[in-house]
């Protein structure tokens, strides 16, 4: 293949721009996590592991883990499981009739922003005047009434449940835009043909070949759950106490309020360290298809 | 086709130029030698020295008053400022994103990259502190010389200002943070008495469980965790007395064995069952919504809550009390102040000194502190300028007695870096009760931000 001048502006140009404002400002962000920047003026000095020795030392950053392993488990399985029936109903003929109002319905929570959809919970939430225990003790529920997010125990689950419900519906439509390839439907068709419950029809079928989209889907849901901010942010602050924090709203805390710069360097690191970890998976399998 | 791929367009060259020049300046910028930003500084500073009325008159501000009710009290600042000086135009905020943190998100970023606005907001104690170790204010001894300020304020306050020595910005009010509001009528109705001491504060809320079993006796709203801190300052304070609570902020008391700091929590922990119980979803003003609505009778909170109170129709005096809390051993006012300096570097110094006048003068404060909710800094104005019972009598009270005004934890004795993990840790002591664990947390937070060394600037009558 022979590269005219545009192909190479056009591979150049955006190259240099991602190298510039990500690439160097991920370097940079790791440099100044090994410097002594404290306080309001930036001091570039290398000091080392000396920052990060404080953020292992400090029991806030082990809650921060704990809650944001929480928010990859409980945040992503439930959703993507959700979501993998949820499409694969969504195709059955007798659904058909349905299938545009429901997508809408579990749609339009993706078409709000964290902020709104954030209020809008923490005030259905609120235990004595919320929406959802005035409802329970309308309706002689009584007993199932929580305290939601503001009870240490639970609040991490609680506002998980934000996230489910905020990206279902994104997830679903990742999931039907591979469940409608002509392959796959022959095959279903066949398989029913010959007689094959529906059941079987998903798990030994559908699954197996729409694990492409499953895997993306996973793949971005994990990294929206790791670097999650705006909902702890608006619902809890990271309350009671710090037990719903994360380590993006640490981050911020270090940097902008306790003047911890090279701290929330740190947290960055971890994030982004993570972040690696998670992505592994779906490099193999992109490789694998690639180049196996 | 084959011929138009060779023939190089216009277009084409002044982007390979464009990204030519980029990257040159990358290459230049990253082979600069460090501490760049000390050149403007320089460069400024000696032209303002040699040619003071060269400089335009132009005033820019950060400052985070943007939400309701502050917006007016910033209006009656520039206000007073047009007033005086009709010539100068003010730049406020000029990035947006204003109001508390992303103020300071905004404001961080200008002065790291070497920016200054002429003058800023920021609160006395640990905040200013920050600012003058990272070398962005400039000292002010003239200034407060000039208009003989020192005089003209209580003394703590003027501490508050203070970092080696230094005078580096101009208080312009004073909050106290330990005022117990309560609901008039309902204490008139039970036959109360407002408390004075952590005793009395059981007593009554242990009758208001009694007499109103839907009602919680205290107020509270820890979503932002500093009003958590608020409620043991006031406990800490009667048990261990106003020297001790200095030096607990200083880091000079061992927390892990200390029984003042124990007996404080312990105290606390008996209050906790009156206490709101979901005050983790709350912020401050949400938590003295709850007196208002009847959900609850008194909360602890600062004088800035007096401006809430009247938003919902309350009057002082007559639906809502409001005093000092604890009033045993002494009655000692704990409080911080908002105030304005001087930016090193900033591009239109003698303006900036003018507004820093204004600050200082009655013209600004009385308008300004009366729509605010704080505390006039002059003592030398008319206590009577306020308009409710309240602050006329807190006024009075600070104006006979300066010496009892301490800068508090939230405005702050110790590093923001201590402060902010500090709040968590007593938010959490809130939602359970925990005096051991509490204890050995707040101990290795004082020792991991080094404390005794970084609020050594901070003195308070002896201590």
């Amino acid at each position: 293949m022979k590269l005219s001048i545009t192909d190479i502006l056009f591979f150049l140009v955006p190259t240099i721009f991602f190298t510039i404002i990500l690439y160097v400002m991920v370097g940079w962000t790791f440099y100044i996590s090994f410097s002594d920047w404290q306080g309001t003026a930036p001091n570039y000095n290398f000091v080392g592991l000396k920052w990060y020795q404080l953020m292992f030392k400090l029991d806030r950053f082990w809650v921060d883990i704990r809650n944001n392993i929480i928010w990859l488990l409980v945040g992503v399985g439930p959703t993507a499981i959700v979501a993998i029936f949820l499409a694969y109903i969504l195709e059955l003929k007798s659904t058909q009739r349905f299938e545009t109002y429901i997508r809408n319905l579990i749609l339009y929570p993706a078409a709000m922003s964290f902020l709104v959809t954030g209020t809008i919970w923490s005030w259905m939430y609120q235990p004595d005047k919320g929406v959802i225990n005035t409802i329970l003790k309308w309706a002689n529920l009584g007993f199932l009434t929580s305290n939601f997010v503001t009870d240490p125990a639970t609040a991490n689950y609680w506002l998980t449940l934000i996230f489910f419900w905020q990206y279902l519906g994104f997830s679903v439509i990742i999931l039907q835009s591979s469940l409608r390839t002509t392959y796959l439907k022959e095959m279903v068709e066949a398989a029913a043909v010959d007689g094959a419950s529906r059941m079987r029809i998903l798990f030994n079928i559908v699954i197996p070949n729409i694990r492409g989209g499953i895997l993306i889907l996973i793949s971005l849901l994990l990294i929206s759950a790791l670097k999650v901010f705006d909902i702890v942010y608006i619902v809890t602050f990271g309350g009671p106490g710090y037990s719903t924090d994360v380590l993006a709203l640490f981050m911020f805390i270090a940097t902008f309020q306790q003047h911890l710069v090279a701290v929330g360097a740190g947290l960055g690191v971890i994030i982004f360290i993570m972040a690696l970890i998670i992505v592994i998976p779906y490099t193999i399998y992109a490789f694998r298809r690639w180049f196996g | 086709m084959s011929e138009e791929k060779k023939k190089i367009s216009p277009s084409l060259i002044i982007s390979v130029i464009i990204i030519i020049v980029l990257l040159a300046a990358l290459v230049y910028y990253a082979t600069l030698p460090p501490k760049v930003e000390v050149v403007p500084t320089v460069v400024v500073t000696t032209v303002y020295t040699t040619a003071p009325r060269t400089e335009e008159r132009k005033l820019e501000i950060f400052h985070w008053w943007t939400a309701g009710g502050e917006r007016e009290a910033a209006d009656a600042m520039f206000r007073a400022l047009k007033s005086k000086y009709p010539d100068i135009i003010l730049v406020e905020n000029p990035v947006a994103g204003g109001g508390g943190v992303s103020h300071r998100v905004v404001l961080q970023a200008r002065l790291s990259a070497g920016l200054p606005p002429d003058t800023w907001q920021t609160l006395g104690g640990a905040e200013l502190k920050a600012y003058v170790d990272g070398g962005f204010l400039e000292p002010i001894d003239d200034l407060w010389e000039e208009l003989k300020y020192a005089d003209a304020i209580p003394k703590p306050l003027a501490d508050m200002v203070t970092v080696g020595g230094h005078r580096y910005t101009v208080p312009l009010n004073i909050h106290i943070q330990n005022i117990l509001y309560y609901n008039k009528k309902l204490f008139d109705e039970l036959g109360l008495k407002p408390p004075t001491t952590i005793d009395e504060l059981l007593a009554v809320a242990e009758a208001i469980k009694k007499a109103k079993p839907n009602m919680w006796p205290l107020a509270l709203g820890t979503k932002e965790k500093w009003e958590a801190a608020f409620v043991l300052d006031s406990f800490i304070l009667e048990t261990g007395g106003p020297e001790y609570y200095v030096k607990l902020f200083k880091g000079l008391v061992d927390v892990k064995t200390d029984p003042t700091f124990r007996k404080a929590l312990e105290r606390l922990s008996e209050l906790v069952p009156y206490v709101y119980p979901y005050h983790a979803g709350l912020t401050w003003d949400e938590s003295c919504g709850l007196v208002v609505s009847g959900d609850a009778a008194m909360v602890l909170m600062g004088t800035w809550a007096i401006g809430y109170f009247q938003s919902r129709g309350w009057t002082p005096g007559k639906e809502f009390g409001a005093l000092t809390f604890p009033q045993k051993p002494e009655r000692i006012l704990l409080g911080h102040t908002d105030s304005y300096g001087l930016a090193k570097g900033a591009p239109h110094p003698n303006t900036c000194k003018d507004w820093l006048r204004v600050v200082a003068s009655a013209d600004l404060q009385v308008p300004t502190d009366v729509t605010q909710g704080g505390m006039f800094a002059r003592l030398d104005i008319d206590p009577m300028k306020f308009p409710d019972p309240i602050r006329q009598e807190l006024q009075t009270y600070l104006r006979n007695n300066p010496g009892k005004l301490i800068l508090d934890q939230h405005g702050s004795i110790a590093p923001y870096s201590f402060t902010q993990a500090y709040w968590d840790a007593i938010a959490a002591f809130f939602a359970e009760p925990k005096v051991d664990g509490t204890i050995s947390t707040v101990a290795s937070l004082f020792e991991t931000y080094n404390v005794k060394a970084e609020a050594a600037w901070y003195h308070w009558g002896s201590v």
